[in-house]
């Protein structure tokens, strides 16, 4: 008993201990810690990296962002380990990994349409601005506006036309709260069409759905749809990203159609939580840079597997292409949080 | 398209790096189906990456012979422990158990062993040889249809709430709402989130699987731990042959069959996974047998039904896979990615541009099917002595292998909270004699009725007769309403068999 009580008072006491030396001194601290960083970014990286990555193994984000630690490893000369931390459109390991280690060490690797449209209907209070943003290191080839083959438009107008005419008939399947929803929402508000806009899940689904003849057009990635239109099932309307892609001149853009801001590009990029040291984030973009633009094994890989043309940013224009993108999906935030709403 | 054939095959005969990897790949996803907590999905998630830098055939032959492996090594945790391997093993519990306990584990094993070979090679052939004309079939099946389908699958609840069913419709609805926590379907509106964001992609069922067969496992040993009944530990652990006899087998191939068909369809409509079609095949074997009340107490036509049903699902799931780029379940989601990476487009050209890799695949499957029929077999011999092991050694492994599991799932420590959480309802519900299959059942289906529910209104509001073009969801709600009414028939005059009988022996005493 008397050991019992010995022991409770010295740990006690060893606890109040470290309590105070932990409290310790600020101002020595903050001086140090302006050298530190600076001595930190010469060193990094001197121990592994963590990408996290916001979507599930094998999907487009994820490949990209694999493909893309394969070749920072033999750049930087450290392992560059990737983790999925999957749900709710990446929201789940953005909220839990923007206030994270700042350290250098750690990253969040996301597609920038999830980011901005989380924020856009509210699934998350923050958008590029709770991060520090490192890289936009890609572009996807494209959402595509699909039709069945023996559908009597071809082009993107002449939808939108039919739409006219026959309003609230004509379904559009797209999947709430994504990017598919919000370049919905803009052929309604701002090209004047009157679909019939029913949800049909994720990638995947849309397309059984417009195949089996339970939607009358959709939204999808072109990956998705690239053997039904060369088998000459479906026919590709327009294209959503804002410039056509060198990969696939041949796909008009949704902007050609007459509606201006009918775009929605879908970029990879990579992210570094709060407070990381400005320093390493100018360090690991020219990396990232170096890689994008002059390694031709990252080249082959992306156009191979996504039609993907190598594409990337400095820090200053990643931050502005964010800032751009944010914008673009806010001024939309009112018709997707009170769509909820109403709800 | 002879030459793709051939080519196909013998790329994969003919070349010992694939043939190690589908060995190897087989022999690790029974490990991972084996060990509760770990799943298919799991292995297949892994080992994606490592495949990135495989040649296409190495790469998908990997994949494809964890996800067998994967599926088949279910059964052995679910046989030996009481806790299914993975969701799709989950009704060969109810009778594998009871089987073991009886001292007839080795029969058991082998059943389950050689039926889910032959389940394996019945949706391989499917695959092969009418994969077009399902796939065509499946794309039928919209929102109405899957509303209906959820329905249907639900009204089989009834059938499995054990002698009060009042109680098993407690559980069912209780899973439904344990199903609504998170974002919702369509709108995303934040539902019992607490504004918390880690509850914002809800529970995952691998948690509530675990705590509810696992964490109740291990409560109920430490139960009995502390009381002063002597502690069992089977003893007959010597298998000869196969384990069962050739009569056994014959008897089986009606149900075995049936089984197969439920397995292969549920597998091809994505989105309803293994647990559904095991479950399934679980209650029809019972409802169509000609010995209804002795399924729960160790018959082997309960593992038959349950194995060859979750391995006839592997073939339907490659079906929608290969001819539509869709996945059947979350394994083939993650076997999708594989295949994009490696230039294998699925879709209706699949067979025309990539012959040579999909025969090869086709091959494969095979291979890795009769790869888990030698393995399992040779190793049905040394897992049976897991039951010789004392369950307060054994349990607290399975504990941790289950909360690493639970981790693995998505890196977050949430998950580990969720399942000791469950573990913790699952026991209280015992206690209080709630089945917990009907939870289970509620918390899957729940989300697919009501997304597709929703989905469904949203056409109908486009065209409101529009319901009356769907015959087969009619016809699903059809069944679902007469096998309802002659499931509570049915189940009203068991209980009462069950309550005169038990009332003429306490009045003989």
């Amino acid at each position: 008993m008397k050991f019992k009580k010995f022991a409770v008072c010295a740990c006690a006491l060893a606890m109040a201990a470290s309590m105070v030396t932990g409290c310790g001194n600020k101002e020595k601290k903050a001086a140090t810690a302006s050298k530190a960083a600076a001595n930190a970014a010469e060193k990094w990286p001197s121990k592994p990296i963590t990408f996290i990555v916001t979507h599930g193994a094998g999907g487009d984000t994820d490949y990209n962002a694999r493909v893309l630690a394969r070749l920072l490893e033999k750049e930087l000369k450290q392992p560059v380990v990737v983790n999925n931390v999957t749900g709710a459109n990446g929201s789940i390991a953005m909220t839990q990994y923007k206030d994270g280690k700042n350290d250098g060490y750690t990253f969040i690797a996301t597609n920038t349409v999830a980011m901005a449209s989380n924020e856009a209907t509210g699934i998350t209070k923050f958008g590029y601005t709770a991060f520090e943003p490192v890289c936009i290191y890609g572009k996807q080839c494209g959402e595509n506006i699909l039709v069945r083959k023996d559908a009597p438009y071809n082009t993107l107008k002449e939808f939108i036309e039919a739409s006219k005419q026959n309003p609230g008939k004509l379904k559009l399947g797209i999947a709430m709260g994504g990017s598919s929803y919000v370049a919905a929402l803009i052929m309604e508000q701002k090209g004047g069409a009157k679909f019939a806009v029913v949800d049909a899940g994720d990638g995947g689904d849309r397309m059984t759905a417009l195949i089996g003849g339970h939607v009358d057009a959709t939204i999808a990635p072109y990956t998705l749809a690239k053997e039904y239109i060369e088998k000459g099932q479906l026919k590709t309307l327009a294209t959503l990203i804002s410039e056509r892609s060198k990969t696939l001149p041949n796909i008009p853009t949704a902007k050609e159609s007459g509606i201006e801001d009918l775009t929605v590009d879908t970029w990879y990029g990579i992210l570094a939580p709060k407070g990381t040291n400005p320093a390493i984030v100018e360090k690991l973009n020219a990396a990232i840079l170096k890689i994008v633009k002059e390694n031709p094994e990252y080249k082959a890989e992306v156009e191979k597997y996504d039609f993907q043309a190598p594409w990337a940013l400095n820090v200053a224009d990643t931050k502005t292409y964010l800032d751009k993108q944010r914008n673009h999906f806010m001024d939309y935030s009112k018709y997707l949080t009170s769509a909820k709403k109403k709800k | 398209m002879d030459s793709a054939v051939i080519n196909g095959i013998m790329s994969v005969i003919t070349n010992p790096h694939v043939l190690l990897f589908i060995w190897l790949g087989t022999f690790i996803g029974i490990v991972f189906g084996a060990i509760p907590g770990l799943t298919a999905t799991m292995a297949i998630v892994m080992f994606l990456p490592m495949t990135y830098t495989m040649s296409s055939i190495e790469g998908i032959s990997t994949l494809v012979a964890l996800y067998i492996g994967g599926i088949s090594g279910g059964l052995v945790s679910a046989i030996l422990l009481n806790i299914p391997g993975t969701p799709s093993s989950i009704a060969t519990c109810f009778d594998g158990r009871p089987l073991a306990v009886k001292g007839e584990a080795g029969k058991a094993l082998g059943v389950g062993v050689v039926f889910s070979f032959l389940g394996t090679i019945f949706g391989l052939i499917m695959l092969v040889a009418i994969s077009p004309v399902l796939a065509s079939m499946a794309i039928k099946f919209g929102p109405f249809e899957y509303c209906a389908l959820a329905v249907f699958a639900l009204s089989l609840v009834v059938t499995l709430t054990g002698r009060d069913m009042v109680k098993g419709f407690i559980g069912a609805f209780l899973g439904v709402m344990l199903a609504t926590a998170g974002l919702a379907p369509v709108d995303s509106v934040q539902r019992f989130t607490f504004d918390f964001t880690e509850m914002n992609n809800g529970f995952a069922l691998l948690t509530l699987l675990i705590g509810l067969f696992a964490v109740t496992e291990i409560i109920a040993a430490a139960e009995e731990v502390r009381s002063a009944k002597p502690f069992t530990i089977e003893d007959n652990v010597k298998i000869k042959g196969f384990g069962f006899s050739w009569a056994e087998f014959i008897s089986q191939k009606f149900n075995a069959l049936r089984s197969a068909v439920i397995g292969l369809v549920i597998g091809i409509l994505p989105g309803i996974g293994g647990a559904i079609s095991c479950v399934l095949a679980y209650t029809m074997a019972k409802n169509q047998s000609k010995y209804p009340e002795k399924f729960g107490t160790g018959i082997i036509d309960g593992v038959v039904a349950s194995e060859t049903a979750n391995n006839a699902g592997i073939g339907g799931a490659m079906i929608p896979l290969l001819t539509l780029g869709i996945p059947g379940d979350a394994a083939t989601a993650m076997l999708l990615g594989g295949l994009m990476v490696h230039q294998v487009a699925p879709g209706p050209l699949i067979f025309e541009k990539s012959g040579v890799v999909v025969y090869g695949v086709f091959m494969a499957m095979f291979i890795s099917a009769i790869a888990q029929l030698v393995l399992q077999m040779w190793g049905m011999r040394i897992f049976i002595n897991v039951l010789k092991v004392p369950k307060y050694y054994l349990l607290p492994i399975i504990m941790l292998l289950c909360v690493v599991g639970a981790f693995g799932n998505s890196n977050r420590l949430f998950d580990v909270w969720c399942v000791l959480i469950f573990g913790i309802m699952g026991y209280a519900m015992i206690k209080d004699k709630i089945a917990t299959i009907p939870m289970i059942l509620g918390f899957i289906l729940g989300p697919i009725f009501e997304t597709n529910l929703r989905r469904a209104i949203q056409h109908a509001q486009v065209s409101p007769t529009e319901t009356f073009n769907h015959p087969i969801a009619i016809g699903f709600v059809v069944v679902t309403i007469v096998v309802l009414v002659y499931s509570i028939i049915q189940h009203r005059r068991e209980v009462a068999r069950l309550e005169a009988e038990e009332a003429a022996g306490a009045a003989k005493q």
